[in-house]
């Protein structure tokens, strides 16, 4: 595993801040690589069994999954553990963000200076629903909630925190997703060469700079309805030395032209919208994208048993991710012709990631599913 | 839990800059730990996420009693760190050897004043299951309160 990138906008940690963050990656990586598995042993040995005692059958889907596993003993002390964990991982973190938060302010202040790019907030932008009404991961706040003036805190807890959550899996600089669709761009389309690319729902703009590192020339942009997260992804640009654009803005409605982009992409945001918000971003992606333009959108995947389904829905109803919940069962294809998409210009693909079973929390195997689509 | 605010949040925090966020302190690298912290900070951030906190056993006690315990969990792994620092640090300045905490063997004054501290140390934490044995004799915890009641009564 790489180490994380200590760049400038990251907080110092005392002894002690620093020994809690290091228990809760510890204790993290021992409940997904030790206990996790342990769920799905419970269920073959005894609780399907149970099941079928009773019904004549084994569980049809992932709610009837829900109804059994929800009762176990196991099941419930894994469950309630994890959930612990990641309350634990946001508290790790905002302890010494917020002990340092005024110098970490004027440092982004002073590193946005740097950065070439824009930096565009509007304070009148209203704050979809689906982000004021739960805290997405338990991150308390949320993406957009701003503490003091030009606050940065969101963005500096959030960016050490996925760190942890994922155990480090996703890169020294947080970028494991944007390299994967990267990678999936340079296998299926080497020759697509965009110029002018978005990226939307950028957060901290972790996944915005791998883009912007891999087409130099190319103009980058990244939105986000969260003005702190936004604040913090300027000035983190700046300190790793790239110059990107970013704005405030919802997906479902920008203010760019018709056409004004080769390339339009997300990187695990679309769970975290909702049921009308998701057709109306996907047809926002397609009034920005040019004639021959392609939008990328890299989802995590949703399971393949109901057993699994019920598990990859352990965030869904733990841990803030309420959108997920449907995500299941919605056909992304089918949300893309909604958004004026033709069905025969838009693929789903799976894709492989590399990572050990103590990074991956609700299952053993893993596959990203990525969402293509043309504008002809 | 530190105020919420709405969409228009970040107009008004602009229209009135915190004097602490204008505080200028010496610029720390980022590499190297910071001081601990002396008193409470300028900014609070919140600690608890907005929305339902599920109940995953059939008493809510039970909960509590799981956070509690990781949270001791958390902070007990803390502290051994924080003793490891200190041990490796009191070796490097050369004022004990770690070897020497390794093969340390208390004297027997030593020896008794641990015995005493560490069996207190159980008995405090076993007082939960005690209190339940004492319910069977007339002088620790009881079921019901009639003597008590009966006490206060006439």
């Amino acid at each position: 595993m790489q180490d994380f990138k200590q760049h400038a906008m990251l907080p110092a940690t005392t002894h002690d801040e620093q020994a809690r963050q290091d228990f809760v990656g510890a204790f993290r990586g021992h409940l997904s690589g030790r206990l996790m598995p342990g769920t799905y042993q419970v269920f073959a040995s005894r609780v399907e069994p149970a099941f079928k005692a009773k019904h004549g059958r084994a569980p049809a889907d992932q709610e009837e999954v829900r109804k059994v596993m929800t009762q176990d003993s196991f099941y419930q002390f894994w469950s309630a553990m994890q959930r612990r964990s990641q309350e634990m991982l946001w508290e790790s973190v905002i302890d010494p963000t917020e002990r340092q938060l005024p110098e970490l302010i004027e440092r982004a202040r002073k590193l946005s200076r740097k950065n070439r790019g824009t930096l565009r907030l509007d304070p009148e932008l209203e704050i979809p629903r689906y982000h004021r009404a739960a805290d997405i991961h338990l991150q308390p706040g949320g993406y957009h909630t701003d503490f003091t003036a030009d606050d940065v805190a969101a963005g500096v807890v959030y960016d050490k925190g996925i760190n942890l959550y994922m155990g480090g899996a996703l890169g020294a600089e947080n970028d494991l997703t944007g390299n994967t669709l990267l990678a999936y761009l340079r296998e299926k389309h080497p020759d697509f060469k965009p110029k002018r690319i978005l990226d939307v729902g950028c957060a901290i703009g972790n996944s915005t700079l791998v883009w912007a590192r891999a087409f130099p020339k190319a103009k980058v942009h990244g939105i986000d309805v969260g003005a702190p997260v936004l604040r913090y992804a300027h000035a983190r640009a700046a300190a790793l030395g790239v110059d990107v654009d970013f704005s405030q803005q919802n997906g479902e409605h920008t203010d760019f032209p018709d056409g004004a982009f080769d390339l339009v992409l997300s990187h695990i945001t679309l769970h975290e919208t909702s049921r009308s918000a998701l057709p109306r971003i996907l047809g926002e992606c397609r009034r920005l994208l040019r004639p021959g333009g392609l939008m990328l959108h890299l989802e995590i995947p949703r399971g393949r048993t109901p057993m699994e389904k019920f598990m990859h829905n352990w965030e869904a109803y733990n841990n803030n991710e309420t959108f997920a919940r449907f995500m299941t069962d919605i056909d992304l294809v089918a949300e893309s012709v909604k958004g004026g998409f033709a069905a025969a210009d838009v693929q789903i693909d799976q894709f492989a990631p590399k990572l050990d079973v103590s990074q991956m929390n609700y299952t053993e195997h893993f596959f990203w599913k990525i969402l293509a689509g043309w504008k002809r | 839990m530190a105020a919420r605010k709405g969409k228009r949040s970040a107009a008004k925090a602009r229209a009135t800059p915190s004097r602490s966020a204008k505080a200028r302190t010496k610029k720390p690298r980022a590499s190297k730990r910071a001081a601990a912290p002396s008193s409470a900070p300028p900014v609070q951030v919140a600690r608890i996420a907005k929305g339902k906190k599920p109940l995953y056993f059939s008493d809510p006690a039970i909960d509590k009693l799981l956070w509690m315990t990781l949270t001791l969990m958390e902070e007990l792994s803390v502290t051994r760190d924080r003793l490891d620092a200190v041990e490796r640090l009191l070796d490097r300045k050369r004022v004990l050897r770690r070897a020497d905490v390794e093969g340390y063997v208390p004297d027997p004054k030593a020896q008794l004043e641990r015995n005493a501290r560490r069996g207190a140390y159980v008995d405090r934490m076993m007082r939960a299951a005690q209190a339940e044995i004492a319910e069977t004799t007339a002088s620790g915890n009881s079921k019901v309160d009639d003597e008590a009641l009966a006490a206060v009564s006439s």
